[in-house]
């Protein structure tokens, strides 16, 4: 255990939840929560295109809040820091495309093997140690990537959905500038709820029911161990993880327990295992929009990730309902409020890849891969930006990795 | 003429290694443009004559009337936003964008007042622009290796290769690994490819609102900061002191002719032009004017036989275009986005910038790259005097 890092503490997270709340991290913190929410249609498209009972997939996304959700609470409550907690997109994709093949059951076994992996990676301090050997230039650039589509999804409205696209973004930008104390997104969002009852939105289609994550015995099969289980450790450890810490490294966070977030995400894997959810781990574009300087100080921020998720867990049993108001809400909605709350941080990541004239090409690659959104063996765009953006920028670049023998030897010396 | 004294192998290497680069990179861009206006190969042939015999006449003239190594060719970035803007521009209204944009160019040029307008626009906006526009290109390199692994893995590999042993014949190299990979794994034929004389075809002009404030402004802005102001700073750097006045006015002249036929305007080069301005072309900076005027000789007779070109390109999948488009770009993709993003003062604005153009949304008809000019200098104007810098500094 020595290698996964030491928190603050959870007997005093109650109290100190109360007294850093503010307005800020509340707002983003709900921003947050309802970007998560939204992603549970990915797996309702996903699963039904895969050709799964819808009752299953109901099942499947309360799961995921729920135990997601839990785990959500605890990481940013024992870090103090914005540790939003998900489960990762690729692997749900994955998982339902399997699920037809090899079975439920083995697939499940699969992802607990795959959390086993992931629980190691943590515990035997394998991941702060890639974390470091990655230049962070090449981290940020795959991070930009990332998060440059709800850049462009904010964007996209314009051209549909103009009057209230231009109203939302604009009500963001001006009151930035005119209101310190209301923070920027709320208003965003409340210009665009007020255009939505201006106009008539149609809540009819709205019914309410009530359902529970249920437990299921796992199997275990060597063919779905490769076909499944492990690509979805790779996605654990290669991808959804330095995701995560690059972003709060380039948000400007010193001390990130790499270790202890992949660890956590493991044993979650693990344990969502049994309740027919294929992971949980870090969640990137949550964590973005938590960590950004608009969910105000750095010290305070840790709070939306608590919001995010007391959200996920308040919501899971009511899934159905929340599902019929996302499909009320139109589309545009979540993607401008996601992409102004993610503004600063693409911003701030892309100054850090490519403002330091150290690794650029490699840190170019990594951006374009990432934002081409490709998949290739079934792993997403993320890891093969790494990789790819590692090995561009050790070919082109070799002498900007001398800080990799530097640091050894100021470790030596020091 | 001094010219029989001054000639030299190296020098005439320098022009047709800056030609052979351009018909192997840069005009891959302008491939994808004239795919994506669905033109047939007559027409595509007489854009190729035309971009080629505009960069040949202004190119052989200035560098001997200047003697300095002046290489011109076609604005890049502006083949670039053509793709974006096509089909839902006409070729008429095009040929009209090129005539305003040259008349521009023209009027700046004459007037001596290149360098006041180049301080006018803040740096970070004029390289978020041409770095949105650029993106689309580096990130088709990735979408081609989901449909053509095989094709686009070895070209990416080729292309790492060639730029790490030999950086100045990369992209050929890479042109010519990249024919044989997709002859052997895609399955292309070059019959189709024989030695013919182009014909140009006359494109009446048609002058709109819409082509003037989506193509003839953007083309100009990224012209003067994407060719011109990289193409004067490489030849300053080499020691040449001539005034941008001549060249800029002689290359938008030339714009204005071959616009008919379908060329995009006519700018100093920036991708190659190094070549021919270093110490490699001739040891005797006097005498490296040969290589500029080799350079236009040399697309003098790639104008000629446009139509085998055109042919070679057409008979190759749309992928391989599209990768070797994408890496040819990889450099002025890197250096522009870290032009914005060391711009600190006003790097929100510049990063709306990047967004609305990358984005490709266009609206009430105009392209994004104009929306990513205008949203960037609105916010250049509310944000940047309340600029404050994100936490980590």
């Amino acid at each position: 255990m020595k290698h996964i890092e030491k928190g603050v503490s959870l007997k005093y997270a109650p109290r100190d939840f109360l007294r850093d709340l503010n307005v800020d991290n509340a707002s983003t913190g709900l921003v947050a929560g309802i970007l998560g929410l939204s992603v549970g249609v990915v797996h309702i498209s996903a699963g039904t295109a895969a050709g799964l009972d819808s009752s299953f997939i109901m099942i499947w996304v309360i799961s995921y809040l729920m135990i997601n959700g839990l785990f959500g609470l605890f990481m940013p409550a024992y870090y103090r820091l914005p540790l939003p907690m998900a489960n990762s997109i690729p692997g749900a994709l994955m998982f339902a495309a399997v699920i037809p093949v090899i079975g439920l059951e083995a697939a499940l076994g699969a992802s607990l093997i795959a959390g086993a992996i992931t629980l190691i990676a943590g515990l035997t301090g394998v991941m702060g140690i890639v974390m470091r050997l990655i230049p962070m230039p090449i981290v940020m650039g795959m991070v930009g990537g990332m998060l440059l589509s709800f850049g462009l999804n904010m964007v996209e409205p314009l051209e549909s959905a103009i009057v209230p696209a231009s109203i939302m973004i604009l009500a963001f930008f001006i009151s930035s500038r005119l209101f310190r104390k209301i923070p920027p997104l709320v208003v965003a969002m409340l210009a665009g709820i007020l255009y939505l009852i201006a106009t008539g939105v149609d809540l009819s289609g709205i019914a309410a029911t009530i359902r529970f994550p249920e437990f299921i015995v796992p199997e275990f099969t060597l063919g779905a161990f490769l076909t499944y289980g492990l690509p979805l450790a790779i996605i654990l450890v290669g991808m959804e993880t330095p995701a995560g810490v690059g972003l709060l490294k380039g948000m400007g966070y010193k001390e990130v327990p790499a270790n202890g977030i992949t660890a956590v995400g493991g044993l979650g894997t693990m344990v969502s295992s049994f309740f027919n959810l294929h992971s949980t781990c870090i969640a990137a574009p949550m964590t973005g929009i938590c960590a950004s300087p608009e969910a105000g100080t750095h010290d305070k921020r840790w709070v939306a990730a608590v919001i995010a998720g007391a959200i996920f867990v308040v919501a899971a049993p009511f899934y159905g309902y929340v599902v019929s108001l996302l499909e009320a809400t139109p589309r545009y909605f979540i993607a401008i409020i996601a992409g102004l709350a993610l503004m600063r941080v693409i911003t701030s990541s892309m100054a850090i890849a490519f403002a330091g004239k150290k690794h650029e090409i490699g840190a170019l690659f990594a951006f374009l891969i990432a934002a081409s959104g490709i998949q290739i063996l079934g792993i997403g765009a993320t890891f093969w930006a790494l990789v790819l953006g590692v090995v561009v920028s050790a070919i082109f670049e070799t002498k900007d990795f001398e800080f990799i023998f530097t640091r050894e030897i100021a470790k030596k010396s020091g | 003429m001094r010219i029989h004294k001054d000639w030299s192998i190296p020098a005439i290497t320098a022009g047709f290694v800056a030609v052979l680069i351009s018909y192997s990179g840069p005009l891959a861009i302008f491939f994808q443009a004239a795919q994506s206006a669905e033109i047939s190969s007559a027409m595509m042939t007489s854009w190729v004559w035309a971009i080629s015999i505009g960069a040949a006449v202004s190119g052989i003239f200035l560098s001997l009337w200047l003697k300095v190594p002046v290489v011109t060719a076609w604005s890049a970035p502006g083949t670039a936003l053509l793709v974006t803007l096509f089909p839902g521009l006409s070729l008429n209204e095009a040929v009209g964008a090129y005539l305003t944009a040259a008349m521009i160019i023209f009027v700046i040029g004459i007037t001596g007042s290149f360098d006041r307008i180049i301080q006018m626009i803040p740096p970070g906006i004029a390289s978020a622009m041409m770095a949105g526009i650029l993106f689309q290109f580096g990130v088709g390199i990735f979408i081609s290796l989901e449909s053509v692994p095989a094709l686009a893995i070895g070209m990416i590999i080729a292309y790492l290769l060639f730029k790490r042993l030999t950086p100045r014949y990369s992209l050929v190299l890479l042109l010519v690994v990249g024919i044989a990979l997709a002859i052997l794994l895609e399955g292309a034929s070059l019959d189709g490819v024989a030695i013919q004389l182009a014909e140009p075809q006359f494109i009446r002009p048609e002058w709109t609102w819409n082509a003037t404030l989506s193509l003839a402004i953007p083309l100009v802005l990224v012209s003067l900061t994407g060719q011109f102001l990289p193409g004067m700073a490489i030849l300053r750097t080499s020691g040449y002191t001539t005034s941008a006045k001549p060249i800029v006015t002689v290359a938008s002249l030339t714009s204005f002719f071959t616009a008919f036929f379908g060329g995009i305007t006519t700018v100093i080069a920036a991708i190659t032009a190094a070549i021919c301005t270093s110490k490699e072309a001739h040891e005797d900076p006097d005498k490296r004017y040969v290589a500029g005027v080799a350079n236009g000789v040399f697309y003098l007779v790639g104008g000629t036989f446009a139509g085998t070109i055109v042919a070679l390109f057409t008979s190759l999948p749309g992928e391989f275009v599209a990768v070797l488009a994408g890496l040819a770009l990889i450099g002025a993709i890197t250096s522009n986005i870290s032009a914005f993003a060391a711009e600190k003062s006003h790097l929100e604005a510049s990063v709306i910038t990047f967004i609305a153009t990358a984005s490709g949304v266009s609206f009430l008809g105009l392209g994004s790259a104009f929306w990513g000019v205008i949203a960037g200098a609105l916010a250049y104007n509310v944000l940047h005097r309340r600029f404050r810098p994100t936490p980590q500094g």
